[in-house]
């Protein structure tokens, strides 16, 4: 489902990304950690085909990063969803409206948008709040209403960059128990974390990076647990 | 629903950035308005010169003591000269007529009519130069018929000798305030979607296509060149009023005119706001 093949990424000389192989199976939920520059956006960037590497080849569903054409991306990524540590929601909208934007741009028929939007809000348990504008909304909240932003589209994967980087410990949980819930429905999660915390506690396989080298991949069985 | 979607959001765009739109609405208008004043400038010298241009005659005058015939046959003779465009035959009572309206009685201090008959040449457009006027003139000057004939010389030397650098000059102030305003006007719709580049950006992350990020800023972009340029064309139909009254009656613009300047936003709109989104758009 989602593959690279030893992909290696070059900024400049620098490189960001080397010599990268693995595999993320349908329904997985993954975590990639590692420290501040290791490469793990990068990875999540090469996923949604905002980037693409210098060397190897990403493969994600029917899509090859060597051959796919500019005016295929945009299907690409309505099949992957995307969250940020800072959101990135609209501030001039709201909640409705950030949710329902994600069908309006990619032409989805009025009358059907309203039905997703709502069901979708009440996954995230933001339905009581779909009128509010982000900027009241708490931190948790807001990274709720990016996730179903994200998820409104019916990806099959969500990618997380970050995603508990400007959150409590407990609204931190928070997200993640929506993560997994989202994850036991059948979608894929790739996180990108430096929360080893949350690792313990939400045990998954996790790839760890090192200075743009694959450095090591620990099933889930190997983490040790943690109380929630 | 497509083109519903993207008149909507070009609309709401404009709401929702209302600064940004008034900055770039009041830029188009303010450059536009510079280029219309330039035009109405130029357009109302070139016709003042057209004008007199269009004036240069040459009057021949002939032997009085031609019969009818004679005259008829001067007058077919003239017309059928390269660059002639007519002819017409002033009697020597038509002179004085002519002479009487403009500065009054002269039959009471001469006793006869002092005016010979003669011809009004009108050159054709095209025979302005001097070289070409001269031509004529020898040609008429060298028939027995004629007695003298007169043009105002010294102008067409000096229309002639100022001409091309009038154009050039125009020209280039033309094209410069042309260009200043442009770059004006592209710049400050760049900005405008510089600052929105977050909601370009969560555009493309959702999957949106090139059509649908692009489509309500260049919708919005020819609403901004639109406006303006309806405004500036307020402004200037304003101006001309004003001026018409107080100072010359005769300034005028032509109808097309305003049509130009609408054309020419609403083109720089479209054109500025296609390009400054390109930028947003590699993937």
């Amino acid at each position: 489902m989602i593959e690279l093949f030893n992909v290696s990424v070059t900024l400049g000389k620098r490189p960001i990304l080397d010599h990268i192989s693995l595999k993320i199976q349908k329904g997985e939920f993954v975590y990639l950690i590692g420290k501040t520059g290791a490469g793990k956006t990068t990875l999540l960037k090469l996923i949604y085909m905002d980037l693409f590497p210098t060397r190897g080849n990403v493969i994600v569903d029917k899509y090859s990063s060597s051959s796919i054409s500019p005016r295929h991306i945009p299907y690409l990524r309505r099949k992957v969803g995307v969250i940020f540590q800072d959101f990135k929601l609209l501030t001039d909208r709201n909640v409705f409206d950030n949710v329902a934007f994600a069908l309006q741009v990619i032409g989805v028929p009025g009358k059907k948008i309203k039905p997703r939007v709502l069901a979708v809000l009440n996954r995230v348990g933001l339905t009581h709040k779909r009128y509010v504008m982000p900027d009241k909304l708490s931190g948790g909240e807001q990274q709720r209403v990016a996730i179903a932003r994200a998820l409104v589209n019916e990806p099959f994967v969500l990618l997380a960059d970050e995603p508990t980087g400007n959150l409590d410990p407990h609204v931190s949980k928070e997200i993640l128990s929506l993560l997994e819930s989202i994850n036991r429905s059948g979608t894929a999660v790739v996180m990108a974390t430096h929360n080893y915390d949350l690792i313990r506690q939400y045990p998954h396989r996790t790839i760890v990076l090192d200075n743009g080298r694959l450095y090591k991949e620990i099933p889930a069985s190997q983490i040790q647990g943690k109380k929630k | 629903m497509k083109l519903f979607f993207l008149l909507k959001e070009g609309l709401a765009g404009f709401q929702r950035a209302r600064l940004s739109a008034t900055i770039t609405i009041v830029t188009v208008t303010l450059s536009l308005t510079l280029i219309g004043m330039f035009g109405l400038i130029v357009q109302n010298l070139s016709h003042s010169f057209q004008q007199l241009y269009n004036k240069i005659q040459l009057e021949v005058f002939i032997d009085p003591s031609l019969s009818s015939s004679q005259v008829d046959s001067l007058a077919r003779y003239l017309n059928s000269l390269d660059g002639v465009g007519y002819v017409n035959y002033i009697t020597p009572q038509h002179a004085l007529k002519e002479f009487e309206s403009d500065f009054g009685d002269i039959l009471s201090v001469l006793d006869a009519n002092p005016f010979p008959p003669s011809f009004r040449v009108v050159l054709k457009g095209g025979y302005r130069k001097m070289n070409e006027i001269e031509s004529i003139v020898r040609k008429i000057e060298a028939l027995e018929e004629v007695d003298e004939v007169n043009y105002q010389r010294n102008i067409i030397r000096l229309m002639n000798k100022y001409f091309l650098l009038g154009v050039i000059i125009t020209s280039a102030v033309g094209a410069t305030i042309f260009f200043i305003s442009t770059m004006l006007i592209f710049n400050t719709i760049r900005l405008t979607i510089h600052s929105r580049r977050n909601l370009i950006s969560i555009m493309r992350l959702v999957g949106a296509t090139r059509l649908f990020i692009k489509g309500p800023f260049v919708v919005e972009g020819i609403l901004q060149g639109l406006l303006g340029s309806l405004f500036a064309c307020g402004l200037l139909w304003l101006g001309v009023d004003i001026i018409r009254t107080a100072l010359f009656p005769t300034l005028h613009i032509p109808l097309y005119y305003y049509g130009f300047l609408i054309l020419t936003g609403t083109m720089l709109g479209l054109i500025g706001s296609y390009i400054s989104i390109g930028k947003y758009l590699k993937y």
